[in-house]
């Protein structure tokens, strides 16, 4: 056989066996024996030192381009096997990603501190501090320095809870405004605050009553406060907790602590104005009270009353978020059932 | 107050429609609650005259044959036990719609035909407690003088026609507490002249005044008069006088008491009527009660007089607590004939709290304590007079007894047209402020700017300039006001630090997953100082609702538990809930407030799943989570101290007081098996939780700012240390010799194994610690590293007992 038709046999050999390697190790192997140093192929080269120097030549390129061609098809191969491998791993790693994925308790903020987080920061934008008074108040500051004293017979329509004869759990938080009045340098600008709080009543619980729950008092005072500016303020407050579609009025009401005193009703959100149970027919809410402050009560603080004038408001935050969320029993939100609080974590914001 | 739409027409020209009527004096003036139109919602309800009436034999029933006005009389079969012939009655007609929406059909009784129904007033919708007592079980007869014929609609001779206006009224407008001082208001609203009618009055009986003496101490009666009406015969009031009592809400009686509700329902001013034998030795004293004396009321309560109760007595007996009600001695009785009249104002404070002390307010105690118009109190008397002189048939005894006679000056308001517009924001003109006062009937004087204001005495509530803004504002109109927002130099707004803080801390358990909860600040006492670590004096309320509301809470965790409770009873029993709020306590002579922070865990880690993932919660799994908590806020770890305690509630052995820096700052541990399996929806579940004294903590988290570092630029090198120890060597030991003994470049220190059983001796366990050293300024050398393990090595060997593995 001439070496030409065993090259040919070689390459025809070999090309037979990288196709039949099926594993990397196996394809190891064969590029070992077909390319490797101790090859026929190299055997073939070293056993030309009696062809003659042309023939030599020829040969030399023919054993090259087999060479070429087995390194060609083995990476081929390899290629191939490694594809299917990793492809074989990946089905392996399939997971079904329809299934449920793990689920920890979701925290949520109370309904009620939604509403005053709420207002807090609305009215932090507008320059207002937010005060904090304590909740066991002394009479002078709930009742006396607000206008209201011993024997007042509104006195009546705020059943306290009295811890002896000069402490009490407050019932209103308008004691923070007297004693931000006493506090506030007036020579250095305007007083400016929301306080709010728990509060207390003896009142027993039932579906539209409670003997705790949370307000916030506001208010402003400074040279020319205007009756005006309690509108527009209540206006925008009401605006943004209720909708910017809903209409606003005030109506005349009886606050010691305030003259002129009103309430403010917002247009019914329920019906729209037009009646229905929420409004009691009238197509009105009545969501705050409010008003200008009251001489007394100025006075009563050593601010002096022909110079300074302002308006307070307060609101029944837990009227708030029964009004906005449509909740039909006070007592929900004291009793803490987790079913009830977690609904409210989309209202956050 | 029940204001009659027909009544109001005897004082001023009304055209509106009453419920848009109602509507402006709520926008205006007073809350219109309500307006009501009795006869709404009723149908074919007509008057009819019984013809004849015979009983069923065997039942009680009669038969009846009533002319309402049809060709033919109906028969009716009637249970009522005052059913007579000759009566005028009201009659529901089949088909007719009688109160509550009931139907009336022709039936057949005891087989009789009946062809509708003889109705008693609750029937067309009268409240029981306005019926006349007499008619209160049977059927409505119409008193003889009522201009009433068969078949005619039965609405307007019973006043049902009429609207009603429920005002609902603040304390301050006590002056619309009648109808005077009702159409005052709205003619002032509507701006439309009131009249109010003035009397002459002139007796015709024989004078009383010498024979009889009244004593009144003119502090507890500032105004006392009395008349004395002799020859009264008591009877029905007419029926127009019984159709205005029932609309305004008052049951009639007969024709003497009757008057005096009506002059103070007409005038605001409570009068009462006396039967003069109540006075056997002609005199009358206005005194304080002594202690020991009693009364019977009219309405049967006998009471124990107070010695701050105002009383009239005879000179002997108490007959009468005064401006509240009268005495059972001396009520009018059917055979009653001299009446003794009073129109008086007693001290409004004195008459709230006895009203209040004996739970007894009424009509005229509740105008008392508001504040009645001074100016009415003569008039109000000669009508009364006049009253019973007409419907009772009295005679007028000559003279009037005034024992008492405070003279009030009118207040005298000075202000000016610029300040009122300042207040309100609004340019109203001199001459629109006039009209305003004008339509108030207020006299005024307008000198410029300057303003002056008679108030007059039916208005109690107006006496300062800020009065008159509210008077001018909402008569101007509140809707006419513009909006503005207040112009002012700027203001910073914000939360105090302390309160960023909170609010941060908030917000962190909240991200861990946790429900904000809000509970009740008032509990019971015991309670109050449970999961306490050093209870104080307790701070409780007078007069609890109840006993488990009577106490202020010292911790907040009850709370939680309670909401665990709650929860679990209703088969919720995967909890994570927090509360931030006060807790209260009495402690070197003052109340004190601490603003805490409570959390409550129970169950799994995560919810059901299917991979059967169930990290169930345990106090390791809380404490991690505080430890977050800390880390987060900037609490220095290696600060922190868990010391075993016992705290009453707490699981005895798994519970720690925390500690910064040596101060007591909270609990951690479990809710104690006393608790839990003591009840039936706590069901002996494994709770846990921790609170915070966050007045105690803030205060070291907000002072100091973080100055920012570089990250370090050399390696770290972590070695882990193994040891044996006895059983009883807390962690805090160990981790403490480590510290104290790792030099300065240990920076973290944290265990990865703890292992007690089969492997190692009994009493004993092993801890497995991962130390990691680091040098930010250079190459950290094993050489140095080694050095410090050593020593460590050795002081836990020497301090510790320990066994290095
Ligand atoms: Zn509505």
């Amino acid at each position: 056989m001439d070496l030409f038709e065993k090259l040919q046999e070689l390459r025809d050999q070999g090309l037979s066996e990288i196709d039949k390697a099926k594993t990397e190790e196996k394809l190891n192997d064969v590029r070992v024996k077909l390319v490797g140093r101790k090859s026929e192929l190299t055997e073939i080269l070293h056993s030309m030192k009696d062809v003659e120097p042309e023939k030599r030549r020829e040969i030399g390129q023919k054993v090259n381009k087999v060479r070429d061609l087995f390194n060609q098809k083995l990476d081929d191969a390899k290629n191939e096997i490694v594809e299917k491998l990793v492809k074989e791993q990946l089905e392996k790693e399939a997971i079904d990603v329809t299934l449920p994925g793990r689920e920890e308790h979701l925290g949520t903020k109370h309904p009620i501190n939604i509403i005053l987080d709420d207002l807090e920061k609305y009215f932090i934008g507008m320059g207002f501090k937010v005060a904090q008074g304590p909740e066991i108040e002394t009479d002078h500051y709930c009742f006396e320095m607000m206008n209201l004293p011993k024997d007042h017979p509104a006195r009546d329509m705020q059943e306290t809870f009295y811890i002896d004869s000069e402490d009490l759990l407050r019932s209103q938080t308008s004691g923070d405004q007297a004693r931000e009045l006493e506090k506030h340098d007036f020579s250095k600008g305007p007083l400016k605050m929301v306080g709010p709080g728990k509060v207390y009543r003896r009142d027993d619980d039932d579906a539209t009553h409670s003997h705790q729950f949370m307000q916030m008092e506001g208010l402003v005072v400074d040279k020319n406060i205007t009756m005006g500016d309690l509108k527009g303020t209540l206006e925008l407050m009401a605006k943004h907790v209720f909708g910017q579609d809903r209409e606003t009025r005030l109506r005349p009401s009886y606050f010691p602590f305030t003259e002129p005193s009103v309430e403010m009703d917002v247009s019914c959100f329920n019906c729209n104005g037009k009646g229905c149970s929420i409004c009691k027919y009238t197509g009105w809410i009545e969501v705050l009270g409010a008003g200008m402050v009251h001489p007394n009560v100025l006075e009563n603080a050593g601010v002096d009353s022909n110079v300074y004038g302002g308006f307070a408001f307060g609101v029944g935050l837990d009227r708030f978020a029964i009004l906005k969320y449509g909740i039909d029993d006070i007592r929900d939100f004291y009793t803490n059932d987790v079913r009830f609080l977690e609904q409210f974590s989309k209202e956050e914001r | 107050m029940l204001v009659s739409y027909q009544w109001l027409q005897d004082f001023l020209k009304l055209d509106q429609e009453p419920h848009q009527l109602g509507e402006k004096i709520t926008r205006t003036g007073v809350e219109i609650a309500e307006v009501k139109h009795p006869e709404e919602g009723l149908k074919k309800i007509v008057i009819g005259h019984i013809i004849d009436c015979e009983p069923i034999e065997g039942t009680h029933l009669n038969l009846t044959h009533v002319d309402v006005g049809d060709e033919e009389p109906h028969q009716i079969v009637c249970g009522a036990p005052n059913v007579a012939a000759g009566e005028d009655v009201v009659v529901a007609l089949p088909g007719a719609r009688i109160a509550d929406n009931v139907k009336i059909k022709k039936g057949k009784l005891r087989g009789y035909e009946s062809n509708g129904m003889i109705c008693g007033l609750q029937e067309i919708g009268f409240a029981d407690n306005l019926v006349p007592e007499k008619y209160v079980d049977g059927i409505f007869v119409f008193p003889q003088d009522a201009d009433v014929k068969p078949g005619q609609d039965a609405y307007e001779p019973l006043g049902m026609d009429d609207y009603i206006f429920d005002f609902d009224i603040t304390p301050n407008r006590a002056d619309t507490l009648s109808m005077e001082g009702a159409a005052y208001e709205v003619g002032a609203i509507v701006d439309e002249p009131v009249k109010i009618e003035n009397v002459a009055l002139k007796a015709d009986g024989e004078s009383w005044t010498d024979n009889f003496t009244a004593e009144v101490d003119p502090k507890l009666a500032p105004k006392f008069n009395l008349r004395k009406i002799s020859g009264v015969k008591v009877a029905d009031s007419p029926l127009w006088m019984q159709k205005r009592l029932w609309n305004a809400g008052i049951r009639p009686i007969n024709n003497v008491v009757d008057v005096t509700n009506y002059i103070m329902l007409l005038t605001g001013q409570p009068m009462h009527t006396y039967d003069a034998r109540a006075f056997e030795n002609n005199k009358l004293v206005v005194r304080k009660a002594n202690q020991g004396e009693k009364l019977t009321l009219l309405n049967d309560k006998e009471i124990d007089l107070d010695e701050n109760d105002i009383v009239i007595t005879n000179g002997e007996r108490v007959v009468m607590m005064a401006g509240v009600m009268g005495g059972l001695n001396s009520e009018i009785e059917d055979d009653t004939t001299d009446v003794i009249l009073e129109s008086a104002i007693f001290d409004p404070t004195l008459i709230r709290k006895a009203a209040l002390r004996h739970a007894n307010r009424t009509e005229a105690s509740s105008r008392y304590e508001k504040g009645v118009n001074w100016d009415a109190t003569e008039r109000a008397l000669d009508m009364a007079a006049l009253l019973l002189r007409n419907n009772a048939s009295g005679t007028i005894d000559e003279g009037v007894i005034t024992a008492a006679d405070e003279k009030r000056q009118p207040d005298v308001i000075h202000t000016t047209v610029s300040y009122l517009n300042k207040v309100l924001g609004t340019e109203i003109s001199n001459d629109e402020v006039g009209h305003i006062f004008d339509r108030l009937n207020f006299e005024y004087e307008l000198d410029g700017d300057n303003l002056t204001v008679n108030v007059p005495a039916r208005r109690w509530d107006v006496s300062i300039p800020a009065d008159l803004v509210e008077e001018v504002g909402r008569l101007y109109g509140y809707d006419k006001i513009k909006s503005t927002q207040p112009v002012l130099a700027e203001t910073h707004g914000g939360y105090s630090e302390t309160e960023e803080a909170i609010r941060r801390i908030k917000a962190i358990v909240q991200g861990q997953g946790l429900i904000e909860a809000i509970s009740y600040s008032l509990t019971s006492p015991e309670k109050a100082v449970s999961y306490t670590h050093n209870p104080k004096k307790l701070v409780q309320v007078q007069m609890p609702l109840n006993s488990s509301r009577s106490t202020l809470r010292q911790n907040l965790m009850t709370g939680l538990v309670d909401a665990a409770s709650y929860n679990m009873a209703r088969k919720q029993n995967q909890l994570a809930l927090f509360e931030q709020g006060r807790v209260y306590d009495f402690e070197n002579d003052t109340y004190n407030e601490h603003e805490h922070l409570a959390t409550l865990y129970s169950g799994n880690v995560y919810f059901d799943n299917w991979q059967h993932e169930e990290e169930q919660i345990d106090f390791f799994y809380v404490k991690g989570q505080l430890t977050n908590l800390f880390k987060a806020i900037g609490v220095n770890l290696s600060k922190v101290e868990y010391k075993a305690e016992e705290i009453e509630g707490m699981h005895p052995t798994r519970t720690a007081g925390i500690y910064i820096d040596g101060q007591y700052v909270g609990m951690i541990g479990m809710i104690s098996h006393a608790i839990t399996r003591a009840s039936k929806a706590l069901n002996g579940s494994e709770i846990y939780g921790y609170e915070i004294d966050l007045d105690t903590l803030v205060p070291m988290i907000i002072s100091p700012k973080t100055v920012s570092k570089n990250a370090p630029k050399f390696p770290a090198i972590e070695r882990d240390l193994s040891i044996l120890v006895e059983e009883s060597v807390s962690n805090q030991a160990i981790e403490n010799v480590i510290n104290d003994n790792g030099g300065k470049f240990l920076v973290n220190l944290r265990v990865i194994d703890v292992y007690q059983g089969a492997h190692i001796d009994e009493n004993k366990k092993s801890l497995a610690y991962r130390l990691t050293f680091l040098n930010e300024q250079d190459t950290l050398t094993d050489e140095v590293v080694n050095k410090a393990m050593a020593a460590i090595d050795a002081e836990l060997k020497e301090q510790l007992g320990a066994e290095i593995r």
